[in-house]
């Protein structure tokens, strides 16, 4: 909890001090962080990787907006069933994508993030293609429209802690339990009496429901979504933020997406040396801390340093 | 019929190109097991280090030596900086090489800036014309070097003790180190193997289809759809899924639509991954694993 206390103050501060910059790079930290426990759920916990989580994220949001505008149905109903559909979606996807492991399923994920951010494009008649969709409604209790910052801010950090709350239950339950024996051995999970596949799939579904949802809440914010930030570097990013938390730690992606968030607008005043930073992070934080940042920096803390028991993914 | 044939033969180039591409993976994935990520920046900085370099009034092949030990020394480093100190974690492998693959892209930008680069064909610029279609010169180039690459690569993983020793260190790397083979030294011969290859190929392209820093992720992920629909750790099942992959794509531009065109392949892959993820040539032992 400590991470969403101290993410509250900062909103609290924020709100209270009037600056809307603050308070928007707050609601796009929860925004993110929602989507990367969901694939902190699927990739550290489980230990099956995806490079193409930002299409779920694309699919909640396009999805919302769809419904929304199209149908006229209120916003928090559309967002609600864009996250049920694309769940849906995710556990389907996971009959097929599930057949392989690894790098495989690296690949596979990556090519079917690829494929969805073409079809955001290429979907011209649906999605508005490369010039996006406009006039998307905001959230309203009532007749109290949720447009500005601060009263989105609210949505956000509950959408955020009901994620976190979802998501460290789950982890802590039986089934949460199987999903890390499946991420150490599915042999030995299935001996274990685990349905693996079953499992495998109802993570992926959750884990995409969880970014739609995120997606969903960002085009009613914004209110105005295009196909660029739903791309590859996007997915990348989410799983940079969930390796900085320590891949099996739920606050740390808080903490994870926090840092991505912030470092990536003074980042870029290098100009074209932002990316050469950003894969050297990348690098070196899965190098270097394989149980995320702040567990590294503990051990200057504690002494004498815990032993790092070796990880077996995949 | 004359636009079948021209996007045949245009779809051989292309392929060709993915194949030569794709050949590069082998070299890595046979000895750890590991896919290579930043297989195409290889590509894209040796073309970039050799066009470069031409452009400041080099001679041709000493530029092309230079693109190809550029890349196989990047590609020796990224072994032992980022992958060795990992011992064996594979999706933290994979990070590494997008990481790494991301790094090259940006010194890339850094050092030439986001223009094409190009060099000039090594035969002269003369199209060849066949049944009425026609094709660049260069086009034998790629087709020549692929084919002594998958011949050379196929003798050397079959028939020779390192290459033996080599695959022995991907099939189990316990039982390897257990007959004398040095697994840490072999990782970073197979790097700087792929790294080569990888140079090869983005510089034997370049004539054809210029060459800027951003082209390694996309040319990586063709190269490696070509390894999965040929088969992968085979040169010659590589090069096959290059030029059935790069034939696809020319029809599916040009009777679908372009802008799918690139949809279509990875349709393809997906279809592949999840119904025959051994490939056309591939052996079924490596993929279950």
């Amino acid at each position: 909890m400590a991470a969403l206390c101290v993410y509250l103050m900062a909103l609290v501060v924020g709100v209270l001090s009037g600056s809307n910059y603050l308070v928007n790079i707050l609601i796009v930290i929860a925004l993110h962080s929602m989507a990367a426990m969901g694939l902190a759920l699927l990739v550290g916990y489980a230990g099956q990787i995806s490079l193409g989580h930002a299409a779920f994220y694309g699919l909640g949001a396009y999805g919302s907006a769809l419904i929304s505008t199209r149908i006229g149905v209120d916003p928090w109903l559309s967002s609600m069933t864009a996250a049920t559909i694309v769940g849906l979606l995710g556990y389907a996807i996971g009959w097929v994508i599930f057949r392989v492991r690894g790098h495989h399923l690296a690949i596979a994920t990556l090519a079917f993030g690829i494929v969805v951010s073409i079809a955001f494009v290429e979907l011209r008649g649906l999605t508005g293609g490369a010039n996006g969709l406009p006039g998307i409604a905001p959230f309203a209790l009532g007749k109290w429209a949720l447009n500005t910052d601060a009263k989105f801010a609210c949505v956000a950090f509950l959408g955020c802690t009901l994620a976190y709350y979802a998501a460290s239950r789950l982890v802590r339950s039986p089934a949460g339990l199987l999903l890390q024996a499946i991420a150490e051995s599915e042999r030995a999970a299935a001996a274990y009496g685990a349905d693996v596949a079953a499992l495998k799939r109802s993570v992926l579904g959750l884990s995409a429901a969880m970014a739609a949802l995120a997606g969903a809440l960002y085009a009613h914010y914004i209110g105005f979504i295009s196909p660029q930030p739903f791309g590859t570097g996007f997915s990348i990013r989410l799983l940079l933020m969930v390796a900085i938390g320590g891949f099996q730690n739920l606050q740390g992606v808080l903490v994870g997406a926090a840092f991505i968030t912030m470092i990536t607008e003074p980042l870029q005043n290098l100009g074209y040396y932002d990316v050469v930073v950003f894969g050297l992070l990348l690098i070196g934080i899965v190098v270097f801390c394989p149980k995320g940042m702040l567990s590294e920096l503990g051990k200057f803390v504690r002494w004498p340093p815990f032993r790092r028991r070796p990880r077996h993914m995949v | 019929m004359d636009q079948a044939i021209q996007l045949l033969l245009s779809g051989l180039v292309v392929g060709s190109i993915y194949g030569l591409v794709a050949i590069g993976f082998t070299g890595v994935y046979n000895v750890t097991g590991i896919v290579n990520f930043a297989q195409g920046d290889f590509a894209m900085l040796g073309g970039m280090i050799a066009a470069g370099l031409w452009a400041q009034g080099v001679a041709l092949p000493l530029a092309i030596l230079a693109g190809v030990a550029g890349a196989a020394l990047a590609s020796a480093l990224l072994q032992r900086l980022g992958i060795r100190p990992l011992r064996g974690d594979l999706v933290a492998a994979v990070i590494v090489t997008i990481g790494a693959g991301i790094v090259f892209q940006g010194i890339a930008v850094v050092i030439w800036g986001t223009d094409a680069q190009t060099m000039p064909a090594f035969s002269g610029d003369k199209p060849l014309t066949i049944a009425g279609a026609t094709i660049p010169m260069q086009t034998l180039w790629v087709i020549g070097t692929a084919l002594l690459l998958v011949g050379l690569l196929t003798i050397f993983f079959q028939f020779t003790y390192a290459g033996r020793a080599f695959r022995a260190c991907s099939v189990n790397p316990f039982a390897a180190t257990l007959c004398g083979i040095n697994g840490n030294t072999m990782a970073t011969i197979a790097f700087i193997l792929s790294g080569v290859l990888g140079a090869i190929a983005g510089i034997v392209s370049t004539p054809i289809t210029l060459t800027n820093a951003e082209i390694g992720i996309p040319l990586a992920i063709k190269g490696f759809t070509a390894c999965i629909v040929g088969g992968l750790g085979t040169a010659s099942g590589a090069m096959l899924g290059g030029v059935l992959l790069g034939i696809a794509e020319a029809f599916a531009a040009g009777y679908v639509s372009s802008g799918f065109k690139n949809a279509i392949v990875f349709v393809i892959l997906l279809g592949f991954l999840a119904f025959r993820p051994t490939g056309i040539l591939g052996d079924l032992e490596k993929t279950v694993r």
